[in-house]
């Protein structure tokens, strides 16, 4: 059997082609392609060389149209034992080639042609085709055809004159054989024949055989003459002989070469008429070789073999896909007829025949199936050359099966990378990624590639094989199966050199687990050039991550673009798997980058059994432009790999579908990923890189709450780009707590030049912490670092950029190169400083002592200040000092505040009081001073700061309140009164808010940091709820007086309000004596704007706080009038009311005052929190003290 | 008598959904993968004869050595059912066909099963295997 036979190949002239002399293989293979292609030579061209000795037999013999064909055997072939059966088998001419410079001495060469020629006794034209011949050979006399040196196109020119000489000899060697034929000289034998002895009826059966044998060897010649009309005619002769004698083997034969004859003399046709023809003939040729089976001697040889090649010839002469029914029996009739063969070769060529017709009629699986039986076949023959070619045809069925190298498939992969890039992919097109999961086929197939590979000394293709199985079917394959199949590897490994590369990857799976978001020290921008503020809208400002009102601007900016810088390390993460139950050691792994711009760092990894990791892979930029990474380079097993993304994903895809065996990262406990989009990277030049630091450690600040601290903050430009523009920005929570920054700072230090380095001062004062934090803090006791994570720290940005354009371009100006943005958190560490527990409005009455020295000049100012404008809200305030309460009415802010921290705080309260500008206040200023002294308040201590509130009481709590009420209540009463309270409450607030904007608690720790306490809050809530009668003033104030001292003073009498009461008390105290009769005056003052009708009582009392006045054991003696004094006080007006006293005992005496208001108004109803209007209303002044000094 | 049959089902993706020896000669590896093989490369003639007849049964339609390939296409899906067998129980096999047609969709029916991925219910095959012990 021969393989790649057709009804055609009847009709060619096999030449041996073999080397010479040691010609070099490569060289051979490359002059016999040149030769090879002129397997077919017209007679037309030939006829130059054609000399007609004698009357050609072949009289139909088509000059014009025909043409011999020949069938160049490489490297020879033994002589074939049917040859006499089919003349084509026979090697009829011999070839040899040499190439000079290899071999000197032509006349060896000769030697060895001729030797060589000994061999093929068959041939009649023996040709040795010497090549590249030196000159001297070229004088040399010889045999060889020398073809001196010239370019390929002449030697091919030469080659083809020499092929047609060829040619013509042939045909003129075929004339000669028939001729001698006809005269009918040969005998022609087949191994079929009987060997025994010829019975005499034998002998005459013989001799009748043999001429019909030599009508049909006389055909077989005229065929491969080229003129099948004569070839027909002796075809008839012959099978018309054979029928007769009922040689059915060569009446097979015959038959066989009548079809071809019709074929050559029909070249190109085929009608369907023809096609019968060919069928029917073939058919009656397949049933004869049948015929003549001979039982006898079946063991020994058999015309099977003939059968199965007619019936191929057949096939593949129907080979098309409309009669692919047809084909498909022959080629399985074939396939049966082959398990009978005897010889192993025999079967191994119909396997390869019914696998390549299976092939061409596209039954992918069909030839796959015969070419793995051929493999099967090849691997029991056990030598390599066998287990080569076993691969070889394994390699072969690997796309049918769906297991094939990925070098193999390249274009295939690229389409399918494209059309996933496009998106997401169709249900449909996942399914067909999976398509055929003949697992267990697949694994048969890629272990027979491993043996085969294994026994042919491949190591790359054992190591693909494995690779590849070890890959696709772990799951399937034992612990003992893994790690056999690793040592596979290894051992495959130790064969290669070093640094070998393979398609096929093995372990780890390697999937794309994300790319680390930009530190935000190097954040990218992109610039808006047609702001100058080109930084707004960049980036989400705001908590949330989609916000309606940015969405239009930022739509068509893909989110999934990346951004690299040329010269500065990206990192990109990717998960490792190893799901087997053996030990992976990746030798290194590094970003596999195709676009030739981007330098990747390989690490090293080592993965235990069934395991996962995610590693990060890192790498520099060199060149802008794009980048893409579809996957990684490994160097695993001793070889280097490549490992796409996609082709892991794909897979995981699958195992979703339930259409791959099993997800290796599940089945190593990887955490489920979401598949990650793999962003549009692109290198852009490299770009200024400001580095920040914080001046004295990058670690958080710590301070307590309100302390104020200045921080440095250092940046310098660590890449080759200058800075040029920079602007910063805050952003973050308790952005209120960065005081300053001097931005001017690093304004007037741009451009910041590579290396440059700039300092900016940035205030801080720490914020209040929350009542949230204030658990946290209590339950922890150390909230560092928590506050921290809580982001609660502001955070500065700083967006800067470098130069426009480096080149004068005008088209790149609109190209912006990006900009970039530097955070800066602030890392303060608030901690709870001094906590305020409470605070209460305290308020203390001093009596006042009747006497004749007052401050003067208080008293006249006061006076004069009330004359001038009573009206002014300022004015008011210096009229309205409370004169007339007889009292100093001393009021404290007490706070408590408590310390909770480890150190010791010293507090210190002042009252900021800016000075109006016109006013001299002297007494307010004094009240500044109330700050000096300083609380210490220890650790773990509770402590209260009064903020005597006196001071400030009154510029607050003015008459202009009561005034102004009243105005309304007395002037305007159609008015609402709703509207007037309002205002009023209006004003009330705003007094209070700026009463509290001045107190200040500042404090200084025992850490020699400083801040001040924000009890803003606290105070006005303390404040509140005693405001009315803190600020209200009544409406009658009463004020006692000696009278006889008085007469040079003033009319008046006001209470002092210095602060210095102490000395003031003092002062009025030793001048009243008893036994005398001492004249005292009462002062009514009416607050409101109304006349006021009192009925005025004085009441004097003791020290037991008896009344001395009246009763039985009255102590004191009076003159005038003392109780039911009744009077009218005009508005902001004051009356007096004298009268005497005469205290009969030594001591102190308190006087008051007291009145009961006739006819009040709706005003004074309402401050005395009157419920009818029946009611009384009384007012009580304060009281007074009133020292009495002995006679003595 | 011993017989081999192997019996598969193929989805229309051409994925095996189902595969059972339900052969009573004693199981043997390589066997075993020469008989998917089979099927395998059957495939390809069945995808051609199941367009050129209108019968869902396709009787003996490959073979290798002694093994004969029987089909049947169901309808709907173009799911087939091959069985691998050295039998010549033409009717024994049909009725097996049919009988599995049958419980194929049954399992179809199941809302919980996604057609074209692998069968893996244990009463399915069990049932496959009662009826290859009745027909075959």
């Amino acid at each position: 059997m021969e393989p790649d036979v057709s009804i055609e190949t009847s009709s060619m002239i096999r030449v041996a082609v073999v080397p010479i002399a040691g010609i070099p293989p490569q060289l051979f293979r490359d002059y016999a392609a040149m030769l090879l292609r002129h397997h077919t030579v017209s007679l037309s061209s030939i006829s130059s060389f054609y000399t007609e000795h004698q009357k050609s037999p072949f009289s139909n013999q088509p000059w014009e149209s025909g043409s011999l064909r020949f069938k160049f055997m490489l490297g020879g072939s033994p002589p074939s034992p049917w040859e006499d059966f089919q003349s084509n088998r026979k090697i009829l001419a011999l070839i040899g080639i040499c190439h000079c410079p290899s071999s000197p001495d032509l006349r060896s060469v000769a030697a060895q042609f001729a030797a060589a020629s000994k061999t093929y006794s068959s041939a009649l034209v023996y040709r040795c085709f010497a090549f590249c011949p030196g000159d001297s050979q070229l004088e040399e006399e010889s045999k060889l055809v020398l073809f001196p040196p010239a370019d390929r196109q002449t030697q091919e020119f030469h080659l083809q004159t020499m092929v047609q000489d060829i040619a013509a000899s042939l045909l003129m060697e075929f004339e000669k054989y028939v001729l001698q034929a006809e005269s009918g000289g040969t005998i022609l034998k087949t191994p079929l024949d009987s060997q025994a002895t010829l019975s005499s009826e034998e002998v005459i059966k013989a001799k009748k055989r043999r001429l019909g044998r030599a009508q049909k060897t006389i055909g077989d010649y005229c065929l491969l003459a080229g003129s099948p009309v004569d070839a027909n005619a002796h075809y008839s002769t012959a099978l018309e002989l054979a029928r007769l004698t009922g040689d059915f083997f060569w009446y097979a034969g015959a038959m066989e070469g009548s079809v071809c004859a019709l074929l050559i003399d029909r070249m190109g046709q085929k009608d369907p008429v023809l096609e019968e023809e060919v069928k029917y003939r073939y058919k009656s040729v397949i049933m004869h070789y049948k015929k003549s089976f001979i039982q006898e001697n079946a063991q020994r040889v058999s015309p099977l073999s003939f059968e199965l090649e007619a019936t191929l010839k057949l096939a593949r002469f129907l080979c098309r896909r409309e009669l692919a029914k047809e084909v498909v029996d022959l080629l399985t009739a074939a396939a049966d007829g082959a398990k009978s063969l005897i010889d192993a070769s025999d079967r191994l060529i119909v396997y390869v025949e019914i696998a390549r017709l299976f092939g061409l009629l596209g039954y992918q699986r069909k030839a796959a199936f015969f070419s793995r039986q051929v493999a099967q076949l090849y691997l029991q023959q056990d030598n390599k050359l066998a287990a080569i070619s076993a691969m070889q045809v394994l390699a072969m069925t690997t796309k049918a099966y769906r297991v094939q190298s990925r070098a193999s498939s390249e274009p295939f992969n690229d389409a399918g990378q494209t059309h996933v890039d496009g998106g997401k992919m169709h249900h449909h097109s996942i399914v067909s990624l999976f398509e055929s999961q003949w697992s267990t086929l697949q694994m048969v197939v890629l272990r027979e590639i491993l043996l085969s590979a294994v026994r042919s000394g491949d190591p790359l293709a054992a190591w693909s094989a494995a690779a590849r199985l070890l890959r696709s079917y772990y799951p399937l394959i034992t612990p003992a199966g893994q790690n056999g199949l690793a040592s596979a590897l290894a051992n495959s490994a130790e064969r290669l050199p070093l640094g070998t590369r393979c398609g096929d990857p093995a372990l780890p799976f390697i999937r794309l687990h994300s790319f680390p978001l930009r530190s935000s020290q190097m954040d990218i921008v992109k610039r808006n050039p047609a702001r100058e503020d080109w930084w707004v809208g960049s980036a989400p400002t705001g908590p949330f991550i989609y916000t309606p009102f940015s969405k239009g601007e930022s739509s068509h900016s893909n989110k999934q673009e990346l951004i690299w810088v040329v010269g500065e390390a990206v990192q990109v993460l990717v998960e490792l798997a190893n799901p087997c139950g053996f030990e992976v050691m990746v030798d290194s792994i590094y970003l596999s980058v195709h676009s030739e711009n981007f330098d990747a760092f390989p690490v090293s990894v080592n993965l235990p059994p069934n395991s996962s990791k995610v590693i990060t892979l890192s790498g520099i930029p060199t060149k802008e432009g794009p980048v893409a990474i579809p996957g990684c380079v490994v160097h695993c097993f001793g070889v280097i790999t490549e490992h796409f993304f996609k082709d892991v994903e794909n897979q995981l895809i699958g195992a979703t579908q339930g259409l791959v065996l099993s997800d290796p990262f599940r089945s190593c406990g990887a955490a489920k990923l979401k598949s990650v989009y793999v962003p549009n990277i692109s290198v852009v030049p490299p770009l200024p890189l400001l580095v920040s630091h914080v001046v004295g450690g990058d670690g958080s600040v710590i301070l307590y709450e309100g302390e104020i601290r200045d921080v440095w903050i250092s940046l310098a430009n660590a890449s080759t780009v200058p800075v040029e523009q920079a602007h910063i920005s805050l952003s973050g929570k308790n952005q209120d707590s960065v005081v300053s920054i001097d931005s001017e700072t690093l304004k007037s230090a741009l451009p910041l030049n590579p290396g440059a380095e700039v300092m900016i001062p940035v205030t801080l004062k720490a914020w209040q912490l929350g009542m949230m934090d204030l658990d946290a803090a209590g339950s922890k006791g150390v909230p560092t670092g928590k506050q921290v994570k809580d982001g609660s720290s502001p955070m500065l940005l700083i967006h800067y950029a470098g130069p426009v354009t480096k080149s004068g371009d005008a088209e790149t100006v609109s190209v912006l190169p990006p900009g970039r943005r530097l955070v800066i958190p602030l890392n303060v560490c608030v901690l709870r400083g001094l906590s305020f527990v409470k605070a209460r409005l305290l308020s203390m009455e001093i009596p006042a002592h009747v006497g004749e020295t007052y401050p003067k000049l208080v008293q006249v100012k006061s006076e004069g200040a009330e004359k001038l404008d009573s009206t002014e809200r300022q004015a008011d305030r210096f009229v309205k000092i409370d004169p007339y309460r007889g009292s100093w009415g001393l009021r404290f802010l007490e706070l408590e505040l408590s310390n909770r921290t480890d150190i010791i705080f010293e507090t210190s309260v002042s009252v900021d009081m800016e000075i109006p500008d016109d006013k001299e206040s002297l007494p307010l200023c004094n009240c500044a001073e109330f700050g000096s002294p300083k609380t210490r308040i220890d650790r773990d201590y509770t402590a209260r700061v009064l903020i005597p509130l006196e001071d400030f009481k009154l510029p607050v709590l003015d008459g202009s309140f009561l005034v102004k009420g009243s105005q309304t209540n007395g002037t305007a009463r159609g008015r609402t009164s709703s509207f007037s309270e309002k205002s009023i409450k209006a004003e009330l607030d705003a007094s209070i808010k700026n009463l509290i904007s001045r107190i200040k608690v500042r404090w200084q720790s025992g850490r020699n940091s400083s801040g001040e306490l924000n009890i803003k809050d606290a105070i006005q809530d303390a404040l509140q709820t005693s405001v009315m009668d803190v600020l209200l003033p009544d409406p009658l104030t009463f004020g006692f007086r000696l009278a006889k001292t008085s007469s040079d003073n003033s009319v008046k009498l006001d209470s002092p309000k210095n602060s210095d009461m102490e000395t003031n008390y003092h002062v009025s105290g030793g001048s009243i004596v008893a036994h005398e009769m001492t004249p005292m005056e009462v002062l009514v003052r009416n607050n409101t704007k109304e006349i006021i009708k009192i009925g005025l009582n004085v009441i004097c009392k003791d020290v037991a706080g008896e009344n001395c006045v009246e009763g039985d054991k009255a102590t004191v003696l009076w003159e005038g009038v003392l109780t039911g004094i009744s009077m009218e006080v005009p508005p902001l007006q004051e009356i007096r009311h004298i009268f005497s006293l005469y205290f009969l005992i030594p001591g102190e005496y308190t006087m008051l005052a007291a009145a009961v208001i006739d006819d009040a108004n709706e005003v004074l109803r309402a401050r005395a929190r009157a419920n009818s209007l029946d009611e009384p209303i009384f007012c009580r002044g304060p009281p007074f003290h009133v020292q009495v000094n002995g006679t003595s | 008598m011993a017989s081999t049959a192997c019996f598969m089902i193929v989805s229309k993706n051409d994925i095996p959904i189902y595969e059972a020896e339900v052969g009573t000669v004693p199981k043997k590896e390589d066997a075993a993968h020469q008989h998917q093989f089979i099927l395998h490369a059957a495939l390809d003639i069945v995808q051609d004869s199941a367009w050129s007849t209108s019968a869902m049964f396709l009787k003996g339609i490959d073979r290798f050595n002694d093994l004969a390939v029987s089909v049947y296409v169901t309808a709907v899906i173009h799911t087939r059912l091959m069985l691998l067998h050295d039998s010549r129980n033409d009717d024994g096999i049909k009725s097996f066909f049919q009988e599995v047609h049958e419980l194929y969709i049954k399992t179809l029916l199941n809302p919980l099963y996604l057609p074209g991925s692998r069968i893996t219910s244990s009463h399915f095959d069990t049932k496959v295997r009662a009826l290859a012990r009745k027909y075959l």
